[in-house]
């Protein structure tokens, strides 16, 4: 039975800041940036008002942002912040201690550019280079995803056999401040949903005194990472079953919840890419359709882990991929496009694979721009 | 509230077992296993980058009898602020959040989380244990070192003034400061136990002698500590907000009256990093340290 929904009109920061009072985390530890900011001072105004039941940490760095959910999972409680852009780059040793050291935490990046240059636009600069953190990395597409993806977060994050922490990722002012309508469930059902988090992966205990992060051997050290890349592949299921425990409980999903197929199973050219330039792609592959043109599209939702077994199964199905990326890496490609050709090369995929860097600097990419892409990776050699 | 020798036995349970890590003659495990053996029942210790990550030991032959949770360089504060936060919610109020880290973090790297903590008037307490040097990383020059020391980073001795991390934090209106020594180890048992027993943001720094940076004899560790307290380079004192003053400590009284102090020269001589210091050093040494008075005389 699928729980009752009402429609609302809401920013993505809006979904957000619903998504984590509804789940309620009893530790808030955040600090302002654009365009994060707008979540963080909801969750705010719902402790001050008493809506939520939690501890808010109005700290002075985004160092120390996560560094108080970090000291809160160890405590063993539900915690959750938010930040973009420089804040994440800041906070940059203590994404990479939470993701090794295995801590639950719930943590939307909402995505802008990286300066120099000043700009507080979206590309995917940001989260991207954390990709090796040890973080389970969830882009979304529009408003309501957003609000189901940090819902399912928690749960994700806080299973003892995942034990990973969580950032789901949304386009800055695209996603963040447009407002859209969203199918908002009720309170109580998506609490319900989520669960108390009653049996903490970690929970730092006087009896029975134990030591965190201290000194490893070279053994113990390959041995907790080991566990770690395992986890991550333990997640890949973990993300499917709760797509589908969430589509039972909500009535809706997003793809396979690794990633989302839209069109054909089988065209001349399928449009490869993430976020709202994918929301963006499913338009142009409509466009191209009425044309007469044979164009699919595979959105990746789950970044990390990165879904190889489904990429694959696709793409075999398929003839040619363009794949958008909305960041680089110097002195390589985009990557999006670098993991996608490692999957193929690695399975001995002959689908080839041609690369377009889209929306940096929160340049628009609307679906016109998609299509003239498009046609022009149909007309090349590859 | 008065400490003795035996109420120094008398302690709810071992904080520091053995096999610990530490060079001979620390002064920051002799400091550690007084002071959070006092508390050792209720404490949850968080450790910033420093030689108590190392000393603790690691693996099931870990030298820490308490729950500790090992923190990036700059961010114990938070961390505890995090852990404070939470047990606040869980009814666990009772607990001691205890930060016990050195001069690299608590004067430099993680300053601005430790003041940002005292801002926000955080219930924890933060020990640094001050061996004056980044003592873990080859012994470089802190915000803590003396003026005139020998480090990695300072050949030909250290020329600037130390940053005064109990001073800042009076600015910033902490609940309670303190300093205290590893030559007298009643004193600082009983200013750890006064701060644990106040709410807000407790700040105590521990001069703790380390024999391998600071060239000493590893048998003179209590005798350099308490010298620099006669000598007054290191003035003993606490500060509580609900007064505004500082007093001075009883091992320090006697020499706020300059006339009464050790000449520098007998804590100087027993130091291979203070071997080389110059004349001129030695005035901006003495001049700072009367800095140092001036700035507690303002408060009595």
């Amino acid at each position: 039975m699928v729980v009752k929904h009402s429609k609302k009109s809401m920013t993505g920061n809006d979904a957000a800041a619903f998504a984590a009072l509804y789940a309620q985390p009893k530790v808030i530890s955040a600090y302002p940036i654009t365009p994060q900011t707008t979540i963080i001072e909801k969750l705010s105004q719902y402790v001050d008002e008493g809506k939520l039941d939690a501890e808010f940490i109005i700290v002075e760095s985004e160092h120390s942002a996560l560094a108080g959910c970090m000291g809160a999972a160890w405590s063993g409680v539900r915690t959750f912040t938010a930040t973009s852009s420089q804040g994440l780059l800041y906070m940059a040793e203590n994404v990479f201690w939470s993701g090794y050291g295995r801590l639950p935490i719930v943590m939307p990046v909402v995505n802008r550019c990286l300066a120099p240059g000043w700009s507080i636009y979206q590309d995917l600069q940001d989260s991207m280079a954390f990709r090796d953190a040890g973080w389970i990395q969830i882009y979304t597409k529009n408003n309501q995803e957003v609000f189901d993806t940090i819902l399912q977060g928690f749960k994700i994050s806080e299973d003892k056999n995942i034990a990973l922490p969580y950032m789901p990722c949304l386009d800055g002012f695209v996603i963040s401040h447009t407002t859209a309508q969203v199918a908002l469930p009720t309170a109580e059902d998506s609490f319900n949903f989520v669960g108390e988090y009653s049996d903490p992966v970690i929970e730092v205990d006087t009896e029975n005194p134990w030591i965190y992060g201290g000194l490893v051997d070279p053994e113990k050290f390959i041995k907790d990472r080991t566990d770690l890349m395992e986890a991550m592949e333990r997640a890949k299921k973990k993300i499917v079953d709760m797509n589908k425990e969430f589509g039972e409980y909500f009535g809706r999903t997003h793809g396979n919840g690794l990633i989302e197929i839209y069109g054909d199973d089988v065209a001349d050219l399928t449009i490869v890419s993430m976020g709202t330039i994918a929301d963006e792609a499913q338009d142009a592959v409509d466009k191209l359709k009425e044309e007469g043109l044979s164009v699919n599209e595979m959105r990746v939702r789950t970044f990390r882990p990165f879904p190889e077994e489904d990429i694959v199964e696709f793409a075999k199905k398929n003839h040619k991929l363009l794949v958008i990326d909305r960041s680089v890496s110097f002195g390589h490609a985009g990557q999006l496009q670098i993991e996608i050709e490692a999957v193929l090369q690695r399975n001995k995929v002959d689908t080839s694979v041609e690369g377009r860097i889209m929306g940096l600097g929160g340049e628009d990419v609307p679906y016109t721009k998609i299509v003239a892409a498009a046609k022009e990776a149909l007309r090349s050699k590859m | 509230m008065k400490v003795t020798q035996k109420d120094l036995l008398n302690i709810p349970k071992k904080a520091l077992l053995k096999g610990h890590f530490a060079c001979a003659g620390c002064g920051s495990t002799l400091a550690f296993r007084h002071a959070i053996g006092a508390i050792a029942d209720k404490v949850i210790l968080i450790v910033p980058a420093s030689c108590a990550s190392v000393y603790q030991g690691g693996g099931k032959g870990a030298a820490f009898n308490v729950p500790t949770i090992n923190t990036a360089f700059a961010a114990s504060d938070a961390v505890a602020s995090g852990v404070r936060r939470a047990m606040k919610m869980k009814g666990k109020d009772d607990l001691k959040i205890v930060i016990w880290g050195g001069d690299g973090s608590g004067a430099d790297i993680g300053i601005a989380t430790e003041i940002g903590a005292c801002d926000r008037q955080e219930d924890i307490l933060h020990i640094i244990y001050s061996n004056n040097v980044y003592g873990n990383t080859g012994g470089q020059r802190s915000g803590d070192t003396m003026i005139g020391a020998k480090t990695a980073t300072t050949p030909y001795g250290n020329t600037t003034p130390r940053k005064m991390v109990p001073f800042i934090m009076i600015a910033n209106n902490a609940r309670y400061v303190a300093t205290a020594s590893s030559g007298y180890i009643e004193d600082l048992v009983s200013k750890v136990k006064k701060a644990v027993s106040m709410t807000g943001f407790k700040l105590i720094q521990i001069d703790a002698p380390c024999p391998p940076n600071w060239k000493s004899d590893s048998a003179d560790t209590v005798k350099i500590a308490q010298l620099a307290v006669k000598t007054g380079i290191w003035p003993l004192f606490e500060w509580d907000r609900e007064t505004n003053l500082i007093e001075i400590s009883r091992p320090s009284k006697k020499y706020e009256d300059i006339t009464n102090r050790v000449n520098v020269t007998e804590w100087t001589k027993l130091q291979g990093r203070l071997k080389t210091i110059t004349e001129d050093q030695l005035k901006s040494l003495e001049a700072d340290t009367e800095r140092q008075w001036n700035f507690i005389r303002k408060f009595m």
